[in-house]
């Protein structure tokens, strides 16, 4: 696998959202980055609707078939529909593949009676709990390889979120030690990429789907979740955008494997990813308010290619079933964005969506477009392992955080980053030197097994 | 791309006004040595604490250490904690360098510590999101209770059984999930089967306090943080019912 050298974008200014360098087009004839921004819709399960596989199809049928119907009724010409699964639809790969061919028919007839173009994406659960299975060798392992398999076989788009390097992660970030996160986030998530999406890429050619990519969701979230908003006192949200920014460099390993996007939606390194690799991307924000609150609401839309709100349980509200309702939101959100790129005020658009969110806190700031790029090129200019260029990407975030008076930091958060970027300071720059010492230091981390990561 | 020089219509940074000023952590120790063991305890330096521990034991005996030093920087630590000045990665810090001085005392001593008393913890079968678990434990363990740590992705069998073995004050439960904390019910159905009315403290993600409350036995966290208090609680015999009036409603 070659790191990338280079970037998609010659500037942060050519970043626009509804247009990738590399659009990516569906069988039902959306084509991701092509020009316009598509809504995804992430529908959730109701607890006990887990308990077989005919009561979870038909709740999937419910969910999915409302939020296909209230397009039609509104006038959203394309809809994403994102199925995360549980635990019991990848546990049992072909509940899994059963949900996505449902759904596939739904969509067929959709198109056939209404003209509507919709997709599914089918992202199956990394069962992989670093610390309890062998990351390449379990039935865990199998059963989400083998659900790649099922889905792939209806879904117009597969992705995961990848849990490599979790267990020394979880160990670091709740002990303010940005060592741990270089090395849970880059070195091992990177490595158990490479292993996994190389083999992702191959099954969803096999089957004419498209390998679209994968999340840091279980560690960068984690922490920007943890960071919190402003009553919070979890983790600093300093950390938290370094986290972010360190992730960029696994999370970037499925594009460099041959994902193409459209990218994970609750990938907020997303816009980094972007600048880079120049795939359509998947970004949430204030429309994923249902499921977890954020401090980038507006400025995440920036650039994206696609709009979605992470995941809503399936209920009814005063104003439908959720799924419809969020269906309707995400789509007037995405109309209001595609307007403006036919009237030719994009920019403008864009210049409010950033303005609203960038001095919000840390992670706004670095998702700010301009911000994204930067890191990006620290990157590609430092791309000699998966440490080196994550390293450089939080150096380069912590350098914007510290050198903007405009965004303000509590001056615990700062003395915290001052701290941060010292420790990483005194990192080696080898890889090679950082592995070594890296295995000593987290050689008691619980379930921590070096070789489940080809070390 | 145009950007503004004032955010004030834009948005408001209540972090800024609410930051609580920074303090110095008081003296806790009447013994100097043992205050240099409290101060390595509450600035979290693990492998200090440990030093320090090693150099006092050749002094005072172990139980002195432990209950005149350690134990007291952990409070310290608490408190710093509770009046918003430390935060979470400065808790588990102190935690682990208390922690690295008690097994020096045990290992003396040739036995371990009494503790306040048990408490399960688990995340529930098919969720393996248990970082929420984790500081639940690490909170715990700070707070002197002897943690059963059953760890993730636990079945519910396992669960009753570890309460039926350990009889703890109190058990908690930790999911992420809404199709995974179905197991919650369950296991409370069980131990009740049992006989065994102890306190099942559920949480995490999208765990709701309508939920839990609508099961006998639960009792709804809604922050890891409240885990310590809800112990002491358990400990000092509260049933699940007074725990569920005080905590939830």
């Amino acid at each position: 696998m070659n790191l990338s050298s280079e970037m998609a974008y010659k500037s942060a200014d050519e970043m626009m959202f509804g247009t990738a360098k590399k659009p990516v087009k569906t069988k039902r004839g959306i084509a991701f980055g092509g020009g316009h921004v598509v809504p995804e819709v992430v529908p959730h399960p109701r607890p006990g609707s887990e308990k077989t596989m005919k009561t979870l199809l038909r709740e999937y049928e419910r969910a999915n078939g409302d939020a296909l119907e209230r397009c039609v009724i509104v006038g959203h010409p394309q809809l994403m529909i994102e199925n995360e699964h549980i635990f019991q639809m990848t546990h049992n790969p072909k509940w899994g593949g059963e949900i996505a061919a449902q759904t596939a028919r739904q969509m067929d007839d959709y198109l056939k009676k209404y003209g509507l173009k919709a997709a599914y994406r089918a992202t199956p659960a990394d069962l992989r709990k670093p610390d309890m299975v062998n990351m390449r060798d379990s039935d865990y392992t199998r059963e989400v390889l083998e659900t790649f398999e099922e889905c792939a076989k209806y879904a117009d788009v597969v992705s995961i979120e990848s849990m490599g390097g979790k267990e020394v992660f979880d160990h670091a970030i709740i002990r303010n030690d940005i060592a741990g996160l270089l090395f849970g986030q880059a070195v091992l998530g990177g490595r158990d990429m490479e292993w996994m999406w190389t083999q992702i890429v191959a099954i969803a050619k096999k089957h004419n789907c498209i390998p679209g990519g994968d999340t840091n969701c279980s560690e960068a979230n984690t922490a920007m979740f943890m960071a919190g908003g402003y009553l919070s006192k979890d983790v600093p949200h300093t950390l938290a955008a370094l986290s972010r920014a360190i992730c960029a460099s696994r999370t970037l390993v499925a594009y460099e494997c041959g994902a193409t996007g459209p990218t994970k939606d609750c990938a907020y390194e997303d816009p980094i990813i972007k600048s880079i690799a120049g795939v359509p991307i998947s970004c949430e924000g204030k429309t994923s308010a249902c499921a977890h609150a954020d401090l980038c609401g507006n400025v995440i839309a920036a650039v994206t290619d696609v709009w979605s709100n992470e995941a809503v349980e399936y209920h009814d509200m005063f104003g439908g079933t959720t799924t419809a309702v969020f269906a309707e939101i995400l789509g007037y959100d995405v109309a209001a964005m595609n307007a403006s790129i036919d009237l030719g005020y994009q920019k403008e658009f864009q210049a409010c969506l950033v303005n609203s969110d960038r001095y919000r806190g840390p992670h706004g700031f670095m998702l700010s477009p301009d911000n994204a790029w930067q890191i990006g090129k620290a990157m590609v200019d430092n791309n000699a392992s998966l440490y080196s260029r994550a390293k450089a990407a939080a150096m380069k975030c912590g350098e914007l955080m510290l050198g903007d008076p405009l965004l303000k930091l509590t001056a615990y958060e700062k003395e915290m980053l001052q701290g941060y970027m010292k420790d990483m300071q005194a990192l080696p720059d080898k890889e090679a030197d950082f592995i070594d010492m890296s295995l000593k230091k987290y050689s008691k981390v619980k379930g921590f097994v070096p070789a489940a990561y080809g070390l | 791309m145009k950007y503004l020089a004032d955010y004030a219509n834009i948005l408001t940074r209540y972090d800024l006004n609410i930051e609580v000023a920074r303090q110095a952590a008081r003296k806790v120790a009447k013994d100097e040595l043992l205050q240099k063991v409290a101060d390595a305890v509450v600035k979290g330096e693990e492998e200090e604490a440990a030093k320090l521990t090693k150099d006092v034991l050749q002094k005072k005996s172990p139980m002195e250490v432990i209950n005149e030093g350690l134990i007291p920087g952990m409070n310290e630590v608490s408190r710093l904690w509770d009046e918003g000045v430390y935060f979470l990665p400065q808790v588990i810090l102190a935690s682990d360098a208390m922690n690295a001085g008690i097994a020096l005392c045990e290992e003396k001593m040739g036995k371990s510590m009494d503790k306040k008393g048990k408490v399960v913890t688990h995340t529930a079968e098919g969720d393996i999101h248990d970082i929420g678990q984790v500081i639940v434990n690490a909170l715990l363990n700070a707070n002197g209770f002897d943690v059963i740590n059953l760890g993730a992705d636990v079945p519910v069998d396992k669960v009753v059984e570890a309460c039926r073995t350990h009889n703890p004050v109190m058990v908690t439960g930790t999911a992420l999930m809404t199709t995974t904390m179905t197991a919650f019910p369950k296991i409370a159905a069980q131990l009740k089967r049992l006989g065994l009315a102890i306190p099942f403290v559920c949480g995490g993600g999208a765990v709701s306090e309508e939920y839990v409350t609508s099961f006998e036995l639960g009792v709804w966290g809604k922050e890891a943080n409240q885990a310590p208090g809800m112990a002491e609680d358990a400990l000092s015999g509260d049933n699940w019912q007074a725990m569920r009036g005080k905590w939830n409603g």
